[in-house]
């Protein structure tokens, strides 16, 4: 059994590791090295940070961004054994502490959702791709698609512009569809409009195309069905094209 | 392929495409952290999986924590059981420190109390997680900054550590060089009271001294000399083992690793390779 005395000596450095406060009582410690532990450990956190959010790193004020490190890892107790998942902490971190508020910043939990969407996109585990044929009807059969994707919603368009050019004016609803292509493993972002979001969600979920339109002709107030179609063709086409769309499911 | 008598090299994201393009770099195997890996997909699973026909694996993990007072990561363990099974990973090490304390993990290596007690608490947490994994865990010498705590000397706590647990030591010859040089301790004496029999893996690496006092065992700089010296030295002392170099950060071109893992091949060319006399 590990003693008492024996933790406590344990969560005195780790505790120095996370909040740099230097501890009283360790025991026997070359105190003139100790501070190598604080600046090692809160160096990896950091860097990893910074690899993860490198738009939100450049675009906050070097203090402000090192105090935001400083809480954070303090704070926080970080969950996952594998250090490039730990990003995801820091933004629900973030979220849950309201930063975006406090720093009046009201895009900051879209900023850094995008950013680590961009790292989870590309690092996330092989999802098996459904089977699928070339050969259908794009009304009446089940659209197969890449399931390596994802499609968010945001409250200002910080996939679309830097994060100076967020105002109140920018502000509204955006949706971004990102996925990774099979064999190059990159990953592509697209903006679709709430239309189109709404279209790729419905034949996400195996809902036909002619079904769909149905509903979102009177859900959009569109009432012209054959535009309606038109367009919507034209949207599943490109995104055939860019092999994201991948023909139609076999049953 | 036999990897005792050959040198490999730690995997890095940084070369990958360098190291499985070309034939600059000739390792015997290749080691990598499964926490890097497990649960990766798209294109580092492609490179894992060209890597895996390539060479050999080993393992060498970073968040077990094999000396934290917390309890062990059991899901985890397992998930590295599971990476260590489709890869055909044959060997896992770890260091023989603290990672994660009182439910944070830190993501580095902190110096354990060399104490009775922790000697009992971590011998128990090796046989279990050997138990888990269904193959011996080898626990590597780390390299240290302060001691924290110490009721007896670095090499007892690592022996009774190994002796208790039945456990096998990775020996890492650069820490050895770089806590002889911090703590003030002469290198060959330290490894003479190692229990050699049972070491298993042999790492490499280079460090940079960064005052008069203190040298940071970074993995960004090249091996230097009195550290291959040490490696002979040692090389003299063990059985054939698989020796491994480890370069983390500031990469060079592929052929000034290649020239380190030949300059290791020779000596281990010298001492293990010899013929055995004619009884
Ligand atoms: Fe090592």
């Amino acid at each position: 059994m590990l003693k008492e005395s024996t933790h406590i000596q344990q969560s005195k450095l780790a505790e120095y590791c996370r909040n740099g406060i230097m501890p009283k009582d360790l025991l026997g410690v070359t105190a003139e090295n100790l501070h190598h532990y604080r600046r090692l450990v809160f160096n990896i956190a950091l860097d990893t940070l910074e690899t993860a959010y490198p738009i939100t790193h450049s675009f906050l004020d070097k203090e402000v961004w090192d105090k935001l490190n400083l809480e954070y890892f303090s704070e926080h107790k970080c969950q996952t054994p594998q250090v490039w998942r730990m990003p995801l902490e820091f933004y629900d971190h973030c979220v849950k502490k309201d930063i975006q508020s406090q720093l009046n910043l009201p895009f900051l939990n879209d900023l850094l959702f995008f950013e680590w969407l961009e790292l989870d996109v590309h690092t996330m585990d092989d999802i098996a791709y459904p089977a699928y044929t070339e050969k259908g009807d794009w009304m009446n059969d089940i659209i197969a698609i890449n399931p390596e994707h994802r499609l968010v919603k945001f409250s200002y368009p910080v996939h679309l512009f830097a994060p100076t050019e967020m105002t109140d004016k920018t502000a509204g609803d955006y949706f971004l569809l990102i996925y990774r292509e099979k064999e190059s493993g990159n990953v592509q972002f697209m903006d679709v409009s709430i239309l189109y979001a709404y279209i790729f969600e419905q034949i996400n979920n195996g809902v036909l195309l002619k079904d769909v339109l149905v509903e979102a002709n009177t859900l959009f107030q569109i009432n012209d069905i054959t535009l309606l179609k038109e367009h919507a063709l034209n949207f599943i086409k490109d995104l055939k094209q860019r092999n994201f769309v991948l023909g139609f499911l076999k049953n | 392929m036999d990897l005792k008598k050959h040198i490999g090299i730690g995997f890095r994201k940084d070369f990958s495409e360098e190291l499985l393009e070309s034939d600059i770099l000739k390792p015997a195997f290749i080691e990598l952290a499964p926490e890097n890996w497990i649960g990766m997909g798209g294109y580092w699973k492609k490179q894992l999986a060209k890597a895996a026909e390539k060479f050999p694996i080993t393992c060498h993990g970073l968040s077990l924590s094999i000396g934290s007072p917390d309890e062990l990561d059991y899901e985890f363990i397992n998930k590295i059981k599971k990476f260590m099974k489709e890869y055909n990973v044959k060997i896992y090490s770890e260091h023989l420190s603290y990672a994660k304390c009182d439910n944070a993990h830190l993501y580095d290596l902190l110096p354990i109390p060399f104490r009775e007690d922790a000697v009992k608490h971590i011998a128990k947490r090796i046989k279990e997680v050997q138990d888990i994994l269904e193959m011996p865990l080898a626990i590597e010498n780390v390299s240290y900054y302060t001691p924290v705590a110490a009721e007896m000397d670095e090499a007892t706590f690592i022996s009774s550590i190994v002796n208790e647990s039945g456990c096998n030591l990775l020996l890492d010859v650069n820490n050895v060089y770089v806590n002889s040089f911090n703590h003030k301790y002469n290198a060959r004496d330290f490894i003479n009271n190692l229990p050699l029999d049972k070491v298993s893996y042999i790492h490499m690496a280079g460090h940079e001294q960064i005052s008069d006092t203190v040298i940071i065992d970074t993995h960004g700089q090249a091996v230097i000399d009195p550290v291959y010296d040490l490696f002979e030295y040692t090389t003299h002392l063990l059985k054939p083992v698989p020796v491994l170099l480890e370069r983390d950060f500031n990469i060079p071109e592929l052929e000034e690793l290649q020239t380190e893992i030949t300059r290791m091949e020779n000596i281990v060319a010298k001492t293990w390779n010899k013929k055995p006399a004619i009884a």
